[in-house]
């Protein structure tokens, strides 16, 4: 077994997935990320939040290797991924979804998996018959021979984040997954993520407006307003958090209803 | 051993396409048997020329969505190389024929490298450019005969001579074509549904997802960019043997880029069959128009107005062309 894992102390020590010290990102005058820190452990599903504009999807964008960051440092699974290109990112295991998907309808949905499976094998068949496992677990082999666009949004959705697990990540970042869909369907996404996240054991970090879900399901939140971090910590805390509920609400709520808020 | 078996797989076609493209393949195959005008064995020759050529087109411009319209320059080098090393070495058309290819995929990597830094229209505008210098270039240049070409003379061999590929009666040529034409379908066939292809489609879909997804976008392409470079020098060597005299001004003319291009375009980018559908109407119409109307009625230059107006119109009403077409109605008849 070599040196590594000796003993229970070892085994106990359990390495941050990722860590992001004093990311800094700048579009030319406009600061979108500014010195964000925080880390992530292996198995947590946190959540991030924040109003529009706050920079969460660029904060995603720059871990992902799309956007190169302007400072600060990006750590995964013990690699320096600040330099990586996207794909470099993707190799190491750390998936993503994006928030629109631009479906020409070139793809059907079991190819769609597939793109994903390919990443860890060139065989067409091993690359199939997972993805067709995938969407048989996803409950979405039914769609297999379906073009993206024909599908409902939360079917999109779902075949999104079933691509993204096609590449056998250690991590997830899903951007916005329940965006525009009915109680209904926020209720199965919920569910989906939870499979992602208990059943197949992958680390999730995601955005999302729809609160109830995002209180519901993440063990930990960060909360970003104007491209610095303003809060984090388990959901009820933060949801009591004056910082928070100024960002979502503006002051004069907060001060109007300071005696309710304590 | 995968690779040979998804090659002959056509699974996933319906059976009526499955029977049209045996019953075309049986005319291809016993065309020659049937009693026709050396003018329409000269058609024939060129569709499967152009049906190629479509088809190293489409595995970058139809699967990967990049509108390459300087293939033009990859036909100029695969025959160049061959005519070249026949007329001052006397090699076998077997063997410049891979040199040539070596040749056009070495230039289809220096120029792709930084060509593939650019999208969309910009990328095609620079493509057309790559292909006009390097014909330019060949004009000035002595050693491959400079603006009036090379001549490859028959005497010095006996045709049928299968080594050179240098004959009297286009029948040869016309089998050795075909040959050509099968073998580049099962590379098609078995490249659409390679892990390459599925990923130059998901480039075609969104790059940022693609990369997301794991996938060297600019080395993908770049790698798709030379397989197609492969296809047309092949060709390009082909009929440099099959013409005899080739001229940079003909050969390597923005004519037969941007009519390369079409016969993907029409008939259906990202499609096995479209290349093959749009060649079997353009070259018929390309003859029709070109010694036709452009020679005898004087309307010259009129095939380039009707090319023009084909581009216009695929993009208008069908961006896959025919084939999209089809399997659009297809798919409404399914649901």
């Amino acid at each position: 077994m070599g040196h590594c894992g000796e003993g229970p102390q070892e085994e106990k020590k359990i390495m941050a997935l990722l860590e992001v010290h004093g990311l800094h990102k700048d579009f030319g005058g406009l600061k979108a990320n500014e010195d964000i820190s925080f880390s992530l452990d292996d198995g947590e599903l946190m959540g991030l939040i924040g109003p529009n504009g706050a920079g969460k999807t660029t904060l995603f964008n720059c871990i992902a290797g799309l956007h190169p960051v302007t400072a600060g440092q990006i750590i995964f699974s013990g690699y320096d991924i600040t330099k990586f290109n996207a794909h470099e990112v993707a190799r190491l295991g750390l998936a993503r979804t994006f928030q629109v998907y631009a479906a020409s309808g070139d793809l059907t949905v079991l190819e769609n998996v597939m793109v994903g499976c390919f990443m860890r094998t060139r065989s067409r068949s091993r690359a199939k018959s997972r993805a067709e496992r995938i969407l048989k677990d996803f409950k979405l082999y039914n769609f297999s021979d379906y073009l993206l666009s024909e599908l409902t949004v939360a079917a999109q959705k779902r075949v999104t984040m079933a691509t993204a697990v096609g590449t056998d990540p250690k991590m997830l970042l899903l951007d916005e997954v329940a965006g525009g869909l009915n109680p209904n369907e926020i209720e199965a996404i919920m569910a989906t993520i939870r499979h992602i996240h208990h059943d197949l054991e992958i680390t999730v970090m995601l955005i999302e407006h729809v609160m109830e879900l995002v209180m519901n399901i993440s063990d930990r939140v960060i909360v970003l307003d104007s491209g610095r971090k303003i809060a984090e910590g388990d959901p009820n805390t933060v949801a009591r958090d004056t910082n928070v509920i100024k960002a979502y609400l503006g002051e004069r709520y907060v001060r109007e209803h300071a005696a309710e808020l304590t | 051993m995968e690779a040979l078996k998804n090659a002959f797989d056509f699974s996933d076609f319906p059976r009526t396409d499955l029977i049209i493209a045996a019953l075309a393949a049986l005319f291809l195959l016993t065309f020659p048997a049937f009693p026709h005008s050396s003018f329409a064995m000269a058609t024939m020759i060129q569709f499967l020329m152009f049906s190629l050529y479509g088809m190293g087109w489409n595995t970058i411009g139809g699967y990967g969505g990049q509108v390459d319209l300087g293939k033009a320059q990859y036909v100029g080098i695969g025959a160049f190389t061959t005519s070249v090393m026949l007329i001052r070495w006397n090699v076998p058309f077997w063997v410049s024929m891979p040199i040539g290819m070596f040749f056009a995929v070495i230039w289809s990597f220096i120029i792709g490298y930084p060509l593939f830094r650019l999208k969309g229209h910009y990328f095609a505008i620079a493509t057309i450019a790559t292909s006009l210098v390097l014909k330019d270039i060949f004009e000035v240049w002595d050693f491959v005969g400079a603006a009036r070409g090379l001549e490859i003379s028959p005497i010095k061999f006996k045709p049928p001579d299968f080594l050179h590929l240098i004959f009297r009666e286009d029948i040869y040529y016309y089998y050795v074509i075909l040959g050509f034409f099968f073998l580049g379908i099962m590379y098609v066939n078995w490249f659409r549904r390679s892990r390459l292809g599925f990923q130059l489609r998901s480039i075609k879909d969104n790059e940022d997802i693609a990369r997301s997804l794991g996938i060297n976008v600019h080395w993908a392409k770049i790698k798709t960019y030379a397989i197609a470079t492969a296809f047309v020098s092949l060709v390009g060597s082909f009929h440099a043997c099959y013409i005899k005299n080739i001229e940079p001004e003909d050969t390597m003319s923005l004519d037969i880029s941007i009519l390369i291009a079409l016969m993907a375009m029409l008939g259906g980018a990202g499609s096995l069959w479209g290349p093959i559908i749009g060649a079997s109407i353009l070259i018929p119409l390309k003859s029709y128009l070109k010694e036709w109307l452009g020679a005898q009625a004087g309307l010259v230059g009129i095939d380039l107005i009707i090319y023009g107006a084909i581009i216009m119109l695929v993009s208008a009403v069908e961006p896959r062309g025919i084939w999209g077409i089809v399997e659009k109605v297809r798919r409404r008849k399914r649901r």
